[in-house]
């Protein structure tokens, strides 16, 4: 049944709604990175993560990748930054299979190569 | 016709130099340089030889094993390896060129099925296409294919197998991932499937494993080598001890019997490590390649990827889903032996990752009381099944060895059970 509800949802989000929503992300956007340039170690991660998330939500896939990858170098503890990467990269992928761009498909490709082989290491840190 | 009698009979049969030929076409094909034509041919062919070398590594260790087993517990003892099997295959039985071959044809119709059937998956783990193209290879000539035919059949169960196991995974993936963009791509789902199944039964309304703290410092387990040497160094000492100094010390001549048996299950390590980096070689060719053409030639393809994938949703159901699994297997060791099935000795590597991943799908429909009775459930079945191939790889001349990851043992099973009855019909 909620397959279905969703379904019916979506082509209701107008344009107009769409814009709103860039809006408020973007402020949101604004106000997490005057904390980060603030913040220090440990403290950035949780900020680097929302920047990832925000980013997502408005479909700024590079700078998406960009705040999870940072992310993902100080802190390696496995979760979301992990399951939006690997998801980041296989629509990166997408749009390079379209462009027929050889290379960056297989640049995508071994970036989720790469990230599975950090979860493998990641996960024997953590059993 | 001296020449091409040259040809035939002194280069073709030589499988490493046919195998490099094949990816020199491949290479060919897709329009690559003439210096990288040279060198992945050159690399593939490396590749094989490597991956023959570790292959008699790990037999020569494994028929001291088996002797001293049999002389220590008066049956047979069965140490699960796919690496092993495909070692043996691609080697003793004489079957690498037909591997090969139909490892290129499970790519080619796990392409066509998805193209053109509901089942959008491209399986992108190689390492797992090589070892399904292994069993299809082994039991579709054991029931009586060859030639093209031993790899058109290879080919379509194995590419049957590249878009079914992800799909019948998917509704699960879906409700751990919450989405429906990625797959997941590993030779054990039926094991997955079935684990899940218990522990939907079995795990109403129970808590989530992620709650739970673990205890650290198994993480070791999941290292290929480290794991392997963990079960295989106790294993041949304990059975070194059973088969009493004075036989064991026959084989080990000038060296004491236990210092011996430990040098020969290091050994067993270093044969994995060595046939481990040769299929590395051997792969680093041609998968890149199959993964761009078949994403190009199946637009809306949903890539299904290797196990790790689903690690991050749920961290602590890997550990939970591992150790529930071991302990299932470690039953099924003891208990399989008094049906009449060989004893197969647990497979630290396969629990890991099977259980860890099982323990995902176990944790996602049952919580913390469906990964534990699911596990054991799940151990105990991931044991049976190879149990069942035993007597199979015995009569083709396996060195006591079974296959692992369950998918693949299905596919064997497959071919033993109902392929190779019907083809002693028309025989």
């Amino acid at each position: 049944m909620s397959l279905f509800k969703r379904n019916k949802k979506e082509p209701t989000k107008t344009k107009m709604q769409q814009k709103v929503k860039v809006e408020r992300v973007t402020e949101q956007i604004e106000e997490y990175q005057t904390k980060l340039q603030t913040a220090e170690g440990e403290d950035q991660i949780p900020l680097l993560n929302m920047l990832g998330s925000l980013y997502f939500e408005i479909e700024d896939y590079d700078q998406a990748i960009k705040y999870y990858e940072a992310s993902i170098e100080e802190n390696k503890a496995l979760g979301k930054a992990f399951t939006d990467l690997i998801k980041l990269y296989n629509l990166k992928r997408k749009e390079a299979t379209k462009e027929n761009d050889k290379e960056k498909v297989q640049f995508y490709l071994q970036k989720a190569d790469e990230l599975m082989k950090l979860t493998k290491d990641s996960i024997r840190g953590r059993i | 016709m001296a020449f091409i009698d040259f040809i035939i009979n002194s280069i073709l049969t030589q499988a490493s130099i046919t195998i490099a030929l094949i990816a020199f076409a491949g290479l060919l094909l897709q329009r690559k340089a003439f210096g990288e034509v040279m060198s992945g041919s050159f690399k593939t062919m490396l590749g094989f030889l490597v991956l023959s070398a570790g292959s008699s590594i790990i037999v020569g260790s494994l028929v001291y094993f088996g002797d001293i087993f049999a002389e220590g517990f008066g049956m047979e003892g069965i140490v699960p390896s796919i690496e092993a099997i495909n070692g043996q295959a691609m080697n003793d039985l004489g079957l690498a060129n037909q591997i090969a071959l139909t490892f290129l044809a499970i790519f080619i119709f796990n392409i066509i099925l998805a193209r053109f059937t509901k089942w959008k998956y491209i399986f992108l783990t190689g390492q797992a296409i090589l070892w399904m193209a292994t069993m299809t290879t082994v039991f579709g000539s054991a029931a009586g294919f060859s030639g093209i035919s031993l790899i058109l059949v290879g080919g379509l169960v194995g590419g049957f197998f590249a878009v079914a196991m992800p799909a019948i995974a998917q509704p699960i993936v879906r409700k751990i991932t919450g989405s429906d963009d990625i797959a997941l791509g590993h030779f054990c789902t039926i094991g997955y499937v079935f684990a899940a199944g218990v522990s939907k039964v079995v795990g109403k309304n129970s808590e989530s494993t992620e709650n739970i703290k673990f205890p650290k410092g198994l993480g070791f387990l999941s290292d290929t080598y480290l794991s392997v040497a963990f079960v295989m160094v106790p294993l041949y000492v304990i059975t070194a001890f059973f088969a009493g100094a004075e036989f064991a010390s026959e084989l080990s001549g000038d060296v004491n019997y236990v210092v011996y048996a430990f040098l020969q299950a290091v050994q067993f390590v270093v044969g994995v490590y060595v046939l481990l980096s040769g299929v590395r070689l051997l792969l680093a060719e041609i998968v890149p390649a199959f993964r761009g053409i078949a994403l190009k030639l199946v637009p809306d393809a949903k890539p299904a990827l290797d196990c790790p994938v689903l690690f991050p949703y749920a961290p602590n159901a890997v550990t939970a889903g591992f150790v529930t699994t071991t302990i299932g297997t470690v039953i099924a060791m003891f208990v399989l032996p008094w049906f009449g099935l060989a004893m197969i000795l647990p497979g630290m590597l396969t629990n890991f990752f099977a259980g860890g991943t099982a323990g995902i799908f176990m944790n996602a429909v049952g919580g913390k009381r469906g990964v534990l009775f699911g596990g054991i459930a799940h151990g105990f079945f991931i044991t049976l099944l190879p149990a069942l191939l035993v007597p199979h790889f015995n009569s083709l001349g396996f060195i006591n060895t079974t296959a692992t990851d369950v998918d693949t043992v299905a596919a064997g099973l497959f071919f033993e059970w109902l392929v190779h009855p019907i083809m002693n019909l028309f025989a």
